[in-house]
């Protein structure tokens, strides 16, 4: 089929959105995004959270953390900056008050985690995996808010091939890397964690930035640099995750960023990725993800494409110009 | 208390000068801010599309019923700008109520509210609730502002038939300076009849600061309501972090607050 041909549109009762991320199966592509969503318990009382795809969690660190100074968050032209600093009830807590309330949902349950060094990291994942509905684990090893350490987890492919392996060689579940968008070169890092053993790849998570309040000459955020997301990032985003897609054709992708309709979702499929992952706006709206879902099936009705999975990396290139010809 | 999320329509917007407005909301069924107490927020947002990503935090005014509600803003930037202007009939997305009230009054003792600039809603909320229910002598209301255009809803406030005490920043109305002064002079007054009094108090940082140092050194229960930036109002951004005392260095303004006892607050 051409981009243009108009396909017949479908009833949109008729789309199946179910998708298979590294052979494990989920109702929808949709994803509530790691620290967006707490431990889910909050989301309860606004919306029917058995009728997600999956949800990741806040990530989990071997120990409690109790985060940075305020301010922790500012608004920014479509988007807003954070660094909540990784505030998390550490892997403990998380399995025994937390993990129960997510495992009777009945949606994927990815559990985000990270470490401060090498052995924590490996630590984390080795019990987290073993935590009683635990479908897969994402590792951030993107870090931006954690000072000690970090960062070559997150930009040097070979460091974070080492981590992958270790934490795959110790973990029960899956492994899901999320990436960083500040890495140099986001496909190297990708193809590094592939090799590693990672079952997929998370793409992106919030990019470095800062803002500053001109009248009292301070930096926004109290530690001067903060993530950006929201709809601001969404073009980055979506360039990273067609590279990769482009560069590992069979390493699933969790895309990330920007996404607040049923159309955003859509260009992530499009552009590669199995499932898309709702951040920041699930703030503003916490039963965003079911209007997008209810978006997402809409368009692909519309578009007459029969289901998520037939959207995944459906791209096609523009058509070339016509060569130049002397009049 | 329960939150909710939902859509609610202008149903009037009344500009009051000095960039006040109060702003009514109402929804097409019934709604858990109707039931909302002093001191509960809502988040909201108008039709705002991908720019103004956040909602905006407001306390709560009046719930005159379980369809509608008003808030007092104050014309700050972008967002608060826009929610001046909303038009009868425009729509707003709507989160709550949110967040722990104030503490109810009780007989015995007198409840001094200590409200600055835009401060006023909860406290002006907390008078009507004490006037409701016969408990207008139980609480009084100290209010300061910059100049007479910074206080608003007196005549309201008048109605409720408790106590004003006033100050401005240029002696435009009741006492010239800040809202402290008459605080300080009616504490002594309570001391010297040795009678019980506690402090509930919204408004700008610095007045709260100063109202803390107050309690604090008076030995006085004090009930701060906070402001910090927040995303989500609800207790998953993280966002909204306060210094606190205590075995955890940091609380959250919009679950565990916005209300907070002036003795938790980690503040210089
Ligand atoms: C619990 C609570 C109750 C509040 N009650 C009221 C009220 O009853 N009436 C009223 O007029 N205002 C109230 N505020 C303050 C109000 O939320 C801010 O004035 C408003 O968010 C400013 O938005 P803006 O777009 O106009 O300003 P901008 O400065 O352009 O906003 C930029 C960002 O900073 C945030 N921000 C700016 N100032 C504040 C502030 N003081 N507190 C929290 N976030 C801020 C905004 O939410 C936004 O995300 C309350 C705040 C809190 C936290
Ligand atoms: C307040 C906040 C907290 C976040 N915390 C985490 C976290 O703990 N771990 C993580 O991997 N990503 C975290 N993220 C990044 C998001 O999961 C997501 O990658 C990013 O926000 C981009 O998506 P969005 O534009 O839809 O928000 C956080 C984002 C925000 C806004
Ligand atoms: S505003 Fe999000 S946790 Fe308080």
């Amino acid at each position: 089929m051409s981009a243009r041909e108009p396909a017949l549109s479908l009833a949109p009762d008729a789309v199946d959105l179910a998708v298979d991320f590294a052979g494990q199966p989920l109702k929808s592509p949709l994803l509530a995004a790691s620290g967006c969503f707490a431990y889910g318990q909050q989301f309860a009382e606004f919306c029917d959270l058995g009728r997600l795809g999956g949800l990741v969690t806040k990530g989990i660190s071997p120990l409690p953390r109790h985060g940075n100074p305020a301010p922790r968050i500012c608004e920014t032209a479509a988007g807003m900056l954070n660094s909540i600093g990784l505030e998390n009830v550490g892997v403990d807590a998380f399995l025994a008050d937390k993990l129960p309330f997510l495992r009777g949902l009945g949606v994927a349950v990815w559990v985000n985690f990270f470490g401060t060094d090498f052995e924590t990291y490996v630590d984390c994942a080795r019990r987290l995996s073993r935590g009683d509905g635990v479908d897969a684990l994402e590792m951030n090893i993107s870090c931006p808010n954690i000072t000690k350490g970090g960062i070559e987890f997150g930009t040097v492919p070979e460091v974070a091939h080492r981590l992958t392996r270790a934490c795959v060689e110790v973990s029960a579940r899956p492994i899901v890397v999320k990436l960083s968008p500040n890495a140099g070169d986001v496909v190297a890092m990708a193809q590094a964690v592939a090799e590693a053993g990672a079952a997929g790849v998370s793409v992106i998570n919030t990019i470095t930035g800062m803002a500053i309040d001109v009248r009292s000459r301070r930096p926004r955020l109290a530690t001067t640099y903060g993530g950006l997301s929201g709809p601001a990032i969404k073009p980055i985003a979506l360039r990273m995750v067609h590279q990769i897609a482009r560069a590992l054709p069979h390493l699933p992708i969790s895309g990330i960023g920007g996404v607040m309709s049923g159309e955003d979702a859509l260009e992530f499929l499009m552009a590669g990725a199995t499932t898309v992952q709702v951040g920041t706006a699930l703030f503003a709206e916490p039963g965003a993800i079911h209007r997008i879902t209810q978006e997402l099936r809409d368009l692909l009705a519309e578009l007459g494409i029969p289901s998520a999975r037939a959207a995944i990396g459906v791209l096609q290139p523009l058509p070339a110009e016509a060569p130049i010809r002397p009049r | 208390m329960p939150a909710a999320h939902f859509t609610a329509a202008t149903a009037a917007n009344r500009a009051l000068g000095g960039g006040y407005f109060v702003l009514e909301l109402e929804a097409a069924e019934d709604t858990p801010v109707g039931a909302a107490q002093p001191g509960h927020f809502v988040m909201l947002r108008g039709e705002w599309g991908r720019d103004l990503l956040n909602p905006r935090a407001f306390s709560v005014l009046a719930a005159p019923s379980a369809r509608r509600f008003a808030i007092l803003g104050k014309i700050h930037g972008r967002g608060t700008a826009r929610l001046g202007a909303l038009r009868v009939g425009e729509r707003v997305a709507v989160t709550g109520p949110l967040g722990r009230p104030f503490l109810s009054p009780r007989p015995g003792t007198t409840q001094l509210l200590i409200a600055g600039g835009v401060g006023l809603p909860p406290l002006h909320m907390q008078a009507r609730v004490a006037a409701a229910a016969g408990l207008h002598t139980a609480v009084e209301l100290l209010y300061g502002g910059r100049s007479a255009q910074d206080l608003v809803l007196l005549d309201q406030a008048r109605d409720f038939g408790v106590r004003l005490h006033l100050a401005t920043e240029d002696g435009s109305v009741g006492h010239r300076g800040f809202i402290t002064g008459p605080l300080l002079a009616r504490l002594d007054r309570a001391r010297e009849a040795a009678e019980s009094v506690e402090l509930l108090a919204c408004g700008p940082t610095p007045m709260l600061a100063a109202v803390r140092r107050i309690a604090l050194d008076r030995d006085i229960p004090a009930q701060l309501c906070l402001e910090e930036n927040m995303a989500c109002g609800f207790g998953v951004c993280l966002g909204c972090a306060v210094p606190v005392h205590g075995p955890r260095p940091y609380a959250y303004c919009c679950t565990d607050g916005p209300v907070f006892d002036a003795r938790e607050v980690r503040w210089p």
